[in-house]
Formats: C-alpha cells, sequence, structure tokens
C-alpha cells in the first residue's frame, strides 16, 4: 500500500518537477504533446531532412529565402520602381539583402529543435520506471489485472472484461481529448493555468468540471 | 531521469489511484486537489522570477483558446473520470503493476490517433504552436 503524501509536499513535488523540466529540458513540461508526437510519427513517418533544415534556418533567414524565391517567380522590377518613389527608403530587396547573405547557422537557437522519437520514449519509459520505483521502495509492487481500486471493482469490474472496457474507452476519451485541446493536465493544468494562458484556463475548467460532473453521475449508479 | 522523478511523485500523490482521483472529482477528500492548486499557485509565483533572472528571454509557447479548447477539455475530463488515468498516469499504473492500465494506454494512443484523423478529414483549424512544446 502506497502511503501518500500530505498536499504541501505534493504541491512542492509537482512545482519542483516543472520548473526542473524548463531548467533542464528548456521547454515547458508537456505530457500529451509527446503521445501526439508519437502518433504523428507512426502516421506520418519521419520528418523529412528539409524540415528539420527548416527548424535549425532563423525565422529572418526564412523570410529572406521566401522574398527571394517569390522574385525569381514573378521578378522584382514592379515592387522596386513603386518604392523609387521614396528614393531615401532602399528598396525592399536591399534592405532583405544581407540577410539572405548570413549564413543560416547564425541563429539557429531562434526556433524549438524537433525533439526525436527517443526522447519522448525514454520520458515516458521513465514514468513507468517512476511508478515501479514507488511501488517497489512501499513494497506494494504486485502485478495485478484488475486496477488499484475497490470503488471502480464495485462500479464497473463485475466481469472481467466490463473494467477493461470502462478503462479502454475511457483512455480513447482522454487521448481525443487532450490532442483536440492541445494538451493535458501538465501542459495545460500545471504549465498553461500558472502561465495564466487563456486556453489553458479554460480547458482546465473544461476537464476539472466535467470530471467531477463524471464521477458524480459514477457515485448515483453504484 | 526527470520522469523518473515525476512519475515517482505523480504515484506518491496519489493520482494513480483510480479511488484517489475519484475522491479527488467527488470532493471526499480535497488533498489532491490542495496539492495541484499549491503546485499552480508555486508555478506562478516562479514563473516571474525565471523570467526576471533568464540570460534570454524564455521562448514559452502562447496558448491561446481555438475551436478544440472547450470541447476537448470535456472530452478529457470524462475520459480521466472514467479511467483513472491522464496521459502519464497510464504510464505510472503501468510501472506499480497495474496490468490493466494497458487497456487505458491503449486507449490514449487509438484515442489520439483517432482524432487526428478526424482533425484532418473534417476541422483542420490550429491549435497553435502548443502541440509540440
Amino acid at each position: 500500500m502506497i502511503h501518500h503524501w500530505p498536499w504541501w509536499l505534493g504541491g512542492l513535488a509537482l512545482a519542483g518537477v516543472a520548473l526542473t523540466h524548463w531548467f533542464v529540458l528548456g521547454r515547458q513540461m508537456a505530457v500529451s504533446g509527446r503521445f501526439t508526437a508519437i502518433v504523428n510519427r507512426w502516421r506520418f513517418g519521419a520528418p523529412d531532412p528539409s524540415a528539420r533544415a527548416l527548424q535549425s534556418a532563423s525565422r529572418a533567414d526564412l523570410l529572406a529565402a521566401l522574398q527571394a524565391a517569390t522574385y525569381a517567380e514573378f521578378g522584382a522590377e514592379e515592387e522596386a520602381s513603386s518604392s523609387d518613389a521614396s528614393s531615401t527608403e532602399p528598396s525592399a530587396r536591399e534592405r532583405e539583402a544581407p540577410a539572405a547573405a548570413a549564413p543560416i547557422e547564425s541563429s539557429a537557437a531562434e526556433l524549438p529543435r524537433v525533439r526525436t522519437l527517443a526522447e519522448h520514449a525514454v520520458f515516458l519509459g521513465s514514468l513507468v520506471l517512476g511508478g515501479l520505483l514507488s511501488a517497489l521502495l512501499a513494497g506494494s509492487l504486485e502485478f495485478s489485472l484488475a486496477p488499484n481500486g475497490e470503488i471502480f471493482a464495485a462500479l464497473f469490474a463485475k466481469t472481467p472484461w466490463s473494467g477493461a472496457l470502462v478503462l479502454l474507452v475511457g483512455g480513447m476519451l482522454v487521448g481525443a481529448g487532450t490532442r483536440m485541446a492541445a494538451g493535458c493536465t501538465s501542459g495545460h493544468g500545471l504549465c498553461g493555468v500558472s502561465r495564466l494562458q487563456p486556453g489553458s484556463l479554460l480547458a482546465t475548467v473544461a476537464f476539472f468540471g466535467a470530471a467531477v460532473a463524471t464521477a458524480f453521475v459514477l457515485r448515483g449508479l453504484s | 531521469m526527470l520522469g523518473v522523478v515525476l512519475g515517482f511523485a505523480l504515484s506518491r500523490i496519489g493520482f494513480s489511484s483510480w479511488d484517489e482521483v475519484h475522491r479527488m472529482f467527488t470532493f471526499e477528500s480535497l488533498r489532491m486537489f490542495l496539492a495541484f492548486v499549491v503546485g499552480v499557485t508555486l508555478l506562478t509565483l516562479a514563473w516571474p522570477v525565471v523570467r526576471r533572472f533568464s540570460a534570454t528571454p524564455p521562448r514559452w509557447s502562447a496558448r491561446p483558446i481555438h475551436r478544440g479548447t472547450l470541447v476537448g477539455g470535456l472530452l478529457f475530463g470524462v475520459g480521466w473520470a472514467l479511467s483513472g488515468a491522464c496521459p502519464s498516469i497510464a504510464l505510472v499504473q503501468l510501472g506499480e503493476g497495474q496490468a490493466a492500465a494497458l487497456f487505458t494506454l491503449a486507449g490514449i494512443f487509438v484515442g489520439n490517433w483517432l482524432y487526428s484523423w478526424v482533425h484532418e478529414r473534417y476541422f483542420r483549424w490550429s491549435a497553435g504552436s502548443c502541440v509540440d512544446d
């Protein structure tokens, strides 16, 4: 039996992990995004190498390259002649020229790097290890087919497969909902709400509200 | 390593126990709600300090409201109350030896896959830049 932490210790741990995540990985913690990344990889295959090159280019370089391509396609004469009216201003082409000439590596830090599948897998796998460690240290590691929960068992596990079906359907709602809302408890609830992001505030109110309502319905059923 | 700490903490807080999660949502036990509120409050106080002392301005993705935010949040909430798991929790439960979490985990992958298909087929709105945060 795992002895649960008091609320203040739990809060400290959640904040500590989210802050450490930022300091170590340079990103806000968002677990459902990792599931999404894995599913995308599964659906669409490995990212195009040119997409990775795009990731390491800076915004200015991209704009310059786009503009150069536009001029190559449509010609720059009209643009240049219209800007002759204000002859003190350099033409758009001249303004962008230095940026276009700059090496691509100049500002690679501007856009976040695309993480590899292995990085996501290692993080998700280490969550399993964390649960294992917790159960081992509590001396309560036991392999059980049914989820640990008497309330759950009383509600759903009347036949062996009904509990599994509820978990599967619940999991599907979790997967679809977190992808649709673009975030879960960590990304929206913990990190988004604390940064007062409007989408996170709405999503968090929605998922806690829906969960409370569902739980009360379930309690009514029992 | 960080994932191990997170998994351990989530397990010890009680988020990996279906019954504890149910007691939280029915307000029988406010312990985990309080832990969550304390976590959010500490982070709210910490981010401005982090921003103040970081050498370069941190790039934190905006999380705007889009057309999927409300409905997605509601779906996730119903799923959380049914399965007792948010995405990371299914993995933590698996580590604790709760083999039934395999069904939850499979459901999460299938649900994510299905929604991405539905989204491309029918919706195609932008959810902002926070998908791969």
